[in-house]
């Protein structure tokens, strides 16, 4: 018996991730992620290892950047690129209550 | 007259004898690529803009070796004005306003871009099977996968379209496909080669890297890519080198370290043995092997899952459908525009790591995981660091197969893993690794040997890689001289 | 109603005044045509990849040192990851694990008494793009994503609505003074949120907390507070319980209005960013930052006071920056500061506020003010003389002298000439005279006025009236 994810817990992890899933796919993916997460269950055999992390191999510190004004693009750029502008503005459909981040 | 067929310095020759001009390389690339289309290696040409470029270029003094050069460029790499799609569907209309640091070194060197290559979609996976393109095939066996996730760039350097190409290596997307086709290619050290303007898959190990068919060429790309980019923040503040400097030096007296666990019965026997018999040679070509263990080698995988993944729930949450790129027609309302511009953008793979990455990423899962990954990942620099304090190489295969069937299952989300296992402690610790070939397999595919280095010794490693190309002088055309005349 | 004690702490953002962005050298600008101040770092463009400000970290640096924080050594940044179309990369980044400042606090004074609020901690961040609801869309103008902020979290130490307003009046004069930001909470460049909670008693625990946003100006803040704690007795007083939420504060019905009921805790899923290596703020930039405090207000009015300033111009010089600067310059300098003053926050304010100058925009350095307040102070011109001169003064490099021979202002300050006009006047009126040793002192006032018509008024009153009285005590023997 293959082991799986339950489907509420696909929905969850596809709406962290803002993916819109078909029952077909979340039946697809209640195994493969299962699959997955059990992969990464092997980070609890690791021992032995120290407390200080490495986010990434920099090899230098952080180089400032002075404050002079560079090139911009032209407005007609952004909104060309957009899939729906009005005016000067990107638009999008409207969008309901506040900025969870805000 | 095919002129690519020849080398580097033959066509820079050439070139400056005005006995050859820039058109007639891009045409001929154009022409090999045309022949060769069945192979799929490219996602978009660069037909117009590299005609005119060259012609251009008829006015202007040769100034440097890679002058007039045609190359392909991954298109998970910011081309302006050329469409770069990275593999996805959800890009598949991105037509940028900017260029890659690296593209705007290219065109000071004067090379001529002549193509985005074919990858796995976004970087993720290792057989270019998850792009939304289809799969670039092997030029040695077209039944055969390239590898991923640089598989179109590694195609077309095999099957000798062109002389340069550029990858991007992540898990070991350049030296896994390298390998597969026998060709060289190289991850620089963490650092070297500016990211800005390369797609993020994983910020903390993503980097662009030289693929070519021999070192030589190789070296002579990695000159002109290199140099600290005030655009990027993690770019090394390195000095300009010529990385061919120690090309043909003695090696002898070399040390060189052999972990156990990468030639352990992961790994195919006939390859275990190929890089066995390597290790043997270059004994006796005066230079010492040590078999050693390295405990963190085995977890390298977990990390990556970890590290990669939850990295990249972050870099890929920006496709959104609302500044650019594939958007959901007729959204019901701001949350349809998400759910179903993401659904409808990304292929499964990608679907899948996104997922998985931003539940390792959530509540308690950071700590348990994600955090701890980094503190693995911290012993594990340190481990390699150690081991170069002894050693001036570790060496061992790059995969654990020759390349497999394209039509192999693609339903163990591991595999797309485990395919890297031997390359990915690389990238996990920074370190600079290239692949060389070194034999062929019964069915006379492809070996590959990786060879590793400490922090920003890519010339060092060229040393050894260019010292065991001469002496094992491999045929490595796939279609066995059918390309000269 | 039953006493509760309120427990408030208060979250503030400020936009740092920078000529660029925080992570891409675009133009930080307000007002501006929307998507006009961008670029493909600003809109999150793939590839992309955020660089780092100086003088971002400089004035962050300056904003903890004079909120009195510690200051973070080794500072990192974070990603905290969310969807909103106002977030162009879908996270944003900011810092959750090293903030540049924290452990610290600035005092303000209530009823007499003073009372230091603590700040828990001090961050950087970029700001979001600005949205416009417009009945079925909404309108994102990318200008604003990517400005720098700073957030200043108080601990939640502030007891009442009165301290909070002070809190902020603070925070504002603070960081407006050492040039942090310009602080106008009506264009955004300085945004509040109030959180709000009431227990009965000091030993319990904190109560359900309530977040109050949108607040755009210091009294809002006070009123939404006052409401809140209003709100949370009456229920609490009815047996009642409530969740916690987020209100905000709505300006037509001047009470808060519930938006959402917290969920369990926001999932961000911060991990740290790895595109920004680690900034080792040094002993160097630290001092240099120091270089650049200027005196703060708080020293400023009492140097002010000290110097014989009232409380009322000691404040309104200070609340007019640039004024407080140019007569900063003054301290050293021995001339009669109580006069400077007057005639700073006088004459020469209106003349500033009618043509629309700023004090260094005028022609009058430091040296000719100085003039000015001399020739003031010793009565050589008065405040009728100012008003006529006052464009001479501040739109030509002339000597406060040559002015005031050119404006034929002639307060005759020679004695000969006094006592020539005087001896004219007295000899002219020997009714008054004689009206004046019978003592009649109404008879030297009209004597006074005679002379000051005479003169139009450009005698020195109180040496004319002196001479005067010498010239009419002298005929009397």
């Amino acid at each position: 018996m293959e082991e799986k994810l339950s489907r509420e817990e696909v929905l969850h992890v596809a709406n962290l991730a803002r993916i819109k899933m078909n029952e077909e796919e979340i039946e697809k993916f209640r195994v493969s992620l299962k699959k997955l997460l059990n992969d990464v269950e092997k980070i609890n055999e690791v021992e032995g290892y120290d407390d200080e992390i490495l986010i990434a191999p920099w090899s230098s510190e952080c180089k400032l950047r002075k404050d002079e004004v560079g090139e911009m693009l032209d407005p007609k750029e952004v909104l060309e690129n957009a899939p729906r502008h009005s005016g000067n503005y990107i638009q999008v459909p409207v969008v309901i209550g506040e900025s969870e981040g805000a | 007259m095919k002129y690519l067929d020849k080398s580097i310095i033959e066509i820079h020759e050439l070139l400056k004898q005005k006995k050859v001009k820039p058109i007639d390389l891009v045409e001929e690339a154009f022409s090999n690529i045309e022949a060769h289309s069945d192979l799929n290696a490219y996602i978009t040409l660069n037909k117009e803009e590299a005609i005119r470029e060259a012609l251009e270029l008829e006015d202007k003094e040769v100034d440097n070796i890679l002058f007039g050069l045609p190359i392909a460029v991954k298109d998970n790499i910011v081309t302006k004005g050329l469409l770069t799609t990275c593999a996805s569907h959800i890009l598949d209309n991105f037509i940028p306003v900017y260029n890659a640091t690296i593209v705007e070194k290219l065109k000071e060197k004067h090379m001529i871009i002549i193509g985005k290559t074919n990858m796995d979609e976004f970087a993720m996976g290792t057989s270019s099977r998850t792009s939304y393109f289809g799969a670039p095939k092997n030029p040695w066996n077209q039944t055969k996968i390239s590898g991923g996730s640089s598989g179109g760039s590694a195609t077309t350097i095999a099957a000798r379209d062109v002389l340069f190409a550029l990858g991007s290596d992540t898990g070991g997307s350049i030296r896994q496909p390298a390998s597969y086709t026998g060709i060289v290619g190289m991850k620089p050290t963490y650092g070297r080669v500016s990211r800005y303007g390369l797609i993020a898959f994983a910020s903390s190990l993503d980097q662009i890297g030289p693929m070519t068919k021999n070192v030589y060429e190789n070296a002579l790309l990695l000159n002109a890519i290199v140099g600290t980019d005030p655009k990027d923040l993690t770019s090394a503040d390195k000095e300009e080198e010529d990385f061919t400097r120690l090309m043909g030096k003695d090696v002898k007296g070399m040390k060189i370290a052999i972990p156990n666990y990468l030639i352990s019965d992961i790994v195919d026997q006939e390859i275990v043995n190929r890089i066995k018999a390597v290790a043997h040679f270059l004994e006796q070509k005066g230079l010492t092997v040590d078999y050693i263990d390295m405990k963190y080698l085995r977890y390298a995988v977990t990390l990556y899952q970890i590290i990669a993944m939850g990295e990249a729930s972050s870099n890929l949450a920006r496709f959104d459908g609302i500044r650019y790129g594939h958007s959901k027609e007729d959204p019901k309302d701001i949350t349809d525009l998400y759910l179903s511009t993401r659904q409808e953008g990304f292929g499964e793979e990608v679907k899948r790591r996104i997922m998985v990455g931003s539940y390792l990423l959530s509540g308690e899962n950071a700590k348990t995981y994600y955090n701890k990954a980094l503190s693995i990942r911290d012993d594990m620099k340190k481990e390699f660091e150690k081991v170069f304090e002894k050693y001036d190489y570790i060496i061992g295969p790059t995969t654990t197969t020759t390349a497999y069937d394209l039509t192999d299952p693609m339903d163990d989300p591991s595999k797309t893993f485990m395919d890297d296992v031997l390359v990915i402690p690389v990238n996990m610790a920074g370190l600079p690794g290239i692949n060389i070939p070194v034999g062929f397999d019964k069915n006379h595919m492809p070996i590959g040997m990786q060879i590793i280095g400490n922090s920003f010794e890519e010339a060092k490693i060229y040393q050894l890689a260019s010292f065991l190309e001469k002496e094992l002088n491999l045929d490595l055309n796939p279609f066995g001289g059918e390309n000269n005349e | 109603m039953s006493n509760y004690i309120p427990t408030i702490g208060i979250e503030v953002h400020v936009e740092l005044k920078t000529k660029t962005k925080i992570f891409s050298n675009s133009t930080n600008g307000y007002g501006q045509m929307a998507n006009s101040l961008t670029n493909v770092i600003d809109l999150g463009y793939p590839g992309t990849l955020p660089t780092l400000n100086e003088e971002v970290i400089l004035l962050a640096i300056k904003a903890a040192t004079v909120l009195n924080c510690k200051i973070r050594r080794q500072m990192h940044f974070d990603r905290k990851n969310y969807f909103y179309p106002d977030n162009p990369k879908n996270y944003q980044i900011t810092q959750a694990r090293t903030p540049i400042g924290y452990d610290g606090y600035v005092e303000i004074e209530l009823n007499g008494e003073k009372k230091k609020i603590g700040i828990e901690e001090m961050h950087i961040e970029e700001d979001t793009c600005k949205s416009t609801h417009r009945g079925e869309k909404t309108l994102l103008d990318f200008n604003r994503a990517g400005v720098p902020l700073i957030e200043i979290v108080s601990k939640p130490c502030i007891s009442s609505s009165e301290e909070a307003k002070l809190y902020l009046e603070k925070l504002k004069e603070l960081l407006f003074y050492s040039d942090v930001s310009d602080c106008k909470m009506e264009e955004g460049s300085m945004r509040a949120d109030a959180n709000v909670s009431i227990r009965k008693n000091e030993s319990d625990s904190f109560g359900t907390k309530v977040e109050i946003k949108n607040i755009g100006s210091i009294s809002n803040v006070g009123l939404s507070i006052e409401k809140e704690i209003q709100r949370q007795k009456e229920l609490l007083d009815r047996g009642e319980t409530f969740k916690a939420q987020t209100r905000r504060f709505d300006d037509k019905v001047q009470n808060t209005v519930l938006m959402r009921v917290k969920e369990t805790g926001n999932d961000y899923r911060y991990f740290p960013e790895p595109d920004i290596p680690y900034l080792y703020i040094t002993d160097e930039m630290i001092e240099r930052v120091n270089k650049t405090i200027p005196m703060l207000p708080d020293e400023r009015r009492i140097i002010y006071i000290h110097n014989g300033l009232s409380d009322i111009n000691a404040n309104k010089l200070i609340q007019n920056r640039k004024l407080s600067d140019y007569f900063n310059d003054l301290l050293d300098k021995n001339i009669d500061l109580k006069t400077a003053s007057n005639l700073l926050l006088g004459d020469i304010s209106a003349y500033l506020n009618k043509e629309e100058k700023e004090i260094k925009e005028t022609t009058l350095s430091i040296e000719r003010f100085m003039q000015l307040v001399n020739f003031y102070s010793n009565g050589t011109i008065t405040s009728k003389n100012l008003k006529e001169m006052i464009n001479l003064i501040m739109e030509t490099d002339k000597s406060i002298e040559e002015i005031i021979d050119l404006s034929g202002v002639q307060n005759i300050t020679d004695d000969n000439k006094i006592k020539e006009v005087i001896e004219k006047i007295v000899k002219e009126n020997p009714q008054s005279v004689s009206d004046y040793r019978m003592g009649h002192d109404r008879a030297i006032k009209f004597l006074m006025g005679q002379v000051m018509k005479e003169t139009k008024g450009s005698l020195n009153p109180k040496l004319a009236m002196e001479v005067l009285k010498e010239e009419l005590d002298k005929n009397v023997n």
